[in-house]
């Protein structure tokens, strides 16, 4: 903790967007090795999927970008943290590297917790920033244990709601505390878009990283028309996933997932006016035509089912039946700012909306659960008039 | 072939008992026949058939019969009889997601055959009748468990007197059961659900006190512990049987059963005078150790997921693929609890948690 505070004295926010910049440039060049390196290794996704997700997760994360974000929430007068403690959660890569990068760019050290399903990602990251800049480098711990969480200034904790209570239980009162549980994201298909260039942008969220993470589309919403447009969908969502199947593998299961999704498809092929769709004996992918009634549970792991909805007032109350678990809503052919989107995600406590193909790719500076990346590590200070 | 035709031929093997190897010729046949049977007369079973683009004109022997997972009996009446003919309906306990598995019955006769044989071979292999104790309620208070039922009648045919049932709808007292076990005056079946026994254990470990049943006794226990008590391996859960009861390992019987078969499977300790963990299949029934990622079989002495081909299975589906993790052993399989599962491997947000918090 000593070296970290030490280390985080000799450089500020600027010098570390610099590096991170810089660092973010290494990663998305057309060969990285960085990119190569973390795909062989980490094991949890197909080394394709490693290297799409993180060359198009950190294609705008830049410098620019960087500096808007210090500017507009950095105003004003605050106090950053020296520095901040961050739990890891989850597989993704570029949900760590942004983990990680964002204190920086408060201007605090980070003593972070790596996620035991990802090793590889932090470490090849701290590693490719050491060796753009040591001395930014030197500002990330990855061995924080759960000692440091009283030592720190402020906290940013990622996982199951159940980790995020027994983190915020060892924080003490006052330390800013950022909490990232586990959440669910959805799209939505509207009228105004061919069906095929929807599904192919749909195909690619649901790809990257395998439906794993908080981004990753757990129903497709498919507003019905009279010519049966959600079965369509269906349809064509499954062409796209076959497709996509060889140019981003699906990655390793256990025994238990599989077995798991072999129930889940057998439980929605016996069922009364399903559409099933799948890779044949293989778990690859499965998309699920599901009229209902009942709100079929989340997929993931590249199951997908397809909920036809009829009005937007029905996207509205799908959504608030997911509250407050919501994140993201990606959408297509329905407008940016449709009637019902921004309903259904202030309904269902989400936070972003975003286009199809982009649910996985979030800014460096989105405000991730609605929450100021920047900003709520630090702890504001007023400075009232001297004069009567 | 009729359904009766066929529940005939299927009562004839049963019939023939544990020890009479079935031919795999005439399994195969029965087999595919049933399969024809029920894929003309459940719509249900014949959607998932076609899901997997298999069909009786396709399937060439039982070990292609598609098999429907236990999640698919939560989703729909996977029945091959009109709904007017249901004698019984036997459901799986709750879980977190609510849905309930369901066995629906026409007629109990094979799943009544083929308990006595299995249970009788197993637990009272002498065919002495002996007093039952049950920590479970009786069927009459639990009309939908198989597991009330499967003593129910194991009791009243291969017992002697009226069994004595520890537990009503409303819960147990484990003391009241303590004090029936105390006032045995001779070997006995105690026999109920792996839970009740921890309870008993831990009933008498409070008191300080060991009992020492007759010599004999044995016991059987069956299910998991879906945190109605502390949870314990098996085999510590047969070691504390044996220290609270007096009861010898090799007189401590597991079964494996599940709601949705018409046949269960015993350890052979009982029968061997030494303990085992081995399940023994039925000459009805075969169960396969496959590759949950390519329903493959798995290599000999691996480790894969258990899918069950039960011939008593007539009115349902005969073949069910479970979620458990087993390996093939010489006489039969093990059982190694649930298939490891998904770890935190992601930030989404799991489905129980979901249904649990906000549905």
């Amino acid at each position: 903790m000593k070296r970290l505070r030490a280390a985080a004295e000799y450089i500020d926010g600027a010098r570390a967007a610099e590096a991170l910049a810089r660092t973010f440039e290494l990663w998305r060049e057309p060969t990285s090795p960085w990119r190569e390196r973390l795909a062989r290794l980490h094991g949890g996704f197909s080394p394709r999927v490693v290297d799409a997700g993180v060359r198009l997760g950190l294609e705008h994360w830049t410098l620019e970008v960087m500096r808007e974000l210090r500017g507009r929430e950095l105003r004003g007068d605050h106090v950053a943290p020296g520095v901040t403690a961050v739990w890891l959660a989850g597989s993704i890569p570029t949900a760590s590297f942004a983990a990680l990068a964002l204190p920086l760019l408060a201007g605090s050290a980070v003593a972070a917790h790596p996620a035991s399903a990802d090793g590889a990602g932090p470490a090849l990251f701290l590693e490719s920033l050491r060796s753009v800049d040591p001395d930014v480098g030197a500002c990330i711990s990855l061995d924080a244990g759960p000692e440091v969480l009283e030592q720190v200034d402020a906290v940013v904790a990622a996982g199951s709601d159940e980790s995020v209570r027994v983190v915020r239980e060892r924080v003490p009162p006052g330390i800013p505390f950022a909490a990232h549980p586990h959440k669910l994201s959805l799209a939505v298909i509207g009228t105004q878009i061919d069906v095929p260039g929807a599904v192919e942008a749909l195909a690619q969220d649901i790809c990257l990283w395998d439906g794993r993470g908080c981004l990753s589309p757990a129903w497709v919403l498919a507003v019905e028309t009279p010519g049966r447009r959600a079965a369509h969908i269906a349809e064509k969502l499954a062409e796209a996933l076959d497709r996509l199947a060889s140019r981003l593998p699906c990655g390793p299961m256990t025994a238990g997932e599989h077995a798991a999704l072999r129930d889940r498809r057998g439980a929605a092929a016996v069922r009364e006016g399903v559409e099933l769709h799948a890779s044949g004996d293989a778990n690859d992918w499965t998309v699920v035509l599901d009229p209902g009634p009942e709100r079929p549970a989340p997929g993931g792991l590249r199951f997908v089912p397809v909920v036809p909805v009829g009005s937007v007032r029905e996207l509205v109350e799908f959504c608030a039946r997911l509250h407050p678990h919501l994140s993201t809503i990606g959408h297509a052919g329905l407008g940016g700012r449709a009637p019902g989107l921004l309903e259904g995600l202030e309904a269902g406590g989400g936070s972003r909306l975003c286009l199809l193909g982009r649910m996985q790719l979030p800014p460096l500076d989105w405000r991730h659960d609605g929450v100021e990346p920047l900003r709520s590590l630090l702890r504001l200070v007023d400075v009232e008039d001297e004069h009567d | 072939m009729s359904r009766d035709a066929l529940d005939r031929r299927v009562l004839a093997v049963i019939g023939r008992g544990v020890d009479a190897p079935l031919d795999e010729a005439e399994l195969d046949a029965l087999a595919l026949e049933l399969f024809a049977w029920q894929h003309e007369h459940c719509e249900a079973y014949r959607r998932l058939c076609a899901a997997s683009g298999r069909s009786p004109d396709s399937v060439g022997h039982w070990t292609e019969i598609p098999a429907a997972p236990t999640g698919a009996f939560k989703e729909a009446r996977l029945a091959a009889f009109p709904e007017s003919a249901t004698v019984r309906v036997f459901r799986t306990s709750g879980s977190t997601a609510g849905k309930r598995g369901e066995l629906h019955l026409d007629t109990l006769e094979l799943y009544t055959a083929s308990l006595l044989a299995t249970f009788g071979a197993h637990i009272v292999p002498e065919a002495r009748p002996l007093p039952f104790v049950v920590l479970a309620p009786p069927a009459s208070q639990a009309p939908d468990s198989s597991l009330s039922y499967m003593y129910d009648v194991a009791a009243r045919h291969l017992g002697r007197g009226e069994p004595v049932f520890c537990v009503t709808r409303d819960g147990w007292d484990p003391a009241a059961a303590i004090e029936q076990l105390r006032g045995l005056e001779g070997p006995a079946a105690v026999v109920g659900t792996a839970f009740a026994f921890v309870h008993l254990i831990d009933a008498l470990g409070a008191a300080g006190e060991q009992l020492r049943l007759p010599a004999g006794t044995r016991v059987m226990e069956t299910g998991g512990f879906k945190g109605r008590s502390r949870e314990l391996t098996r085999d510590a859960l047969h070691a504390g049987i044996e220290s609270a009861l007096g009861v010898a390992r090799e007189r401590i019987v597991n079964q494996y059963g599940m709601c949705e078969l018409g046949s269960q499977f015993y350890e052979d300790s009982l029968r061997r005078g030494r303990a085992s963990e081995v399940k023994r299949v039925p000459p009805w029934v075969r169960t396969r150790v496959v590759d949950p990622a390519t329903l493959r079989e798995a290599a000999s002495g691996e480790v894969g997921m258990l899918v069950h081909l039960d011939l008593a299975n007539t009115g349902s589906v005969l073949a069910v693929q479970t979620s458990d993790a087993g390996r093939a052993v010489d006489g039969g399989f093990e059982v190694l609890g649930r298939l490891p599962g998904a770890e935190a491997r992601g930030c989404s947000l799991a489905a129980d948690a979901l249904l649990g918090g906000a549905a």
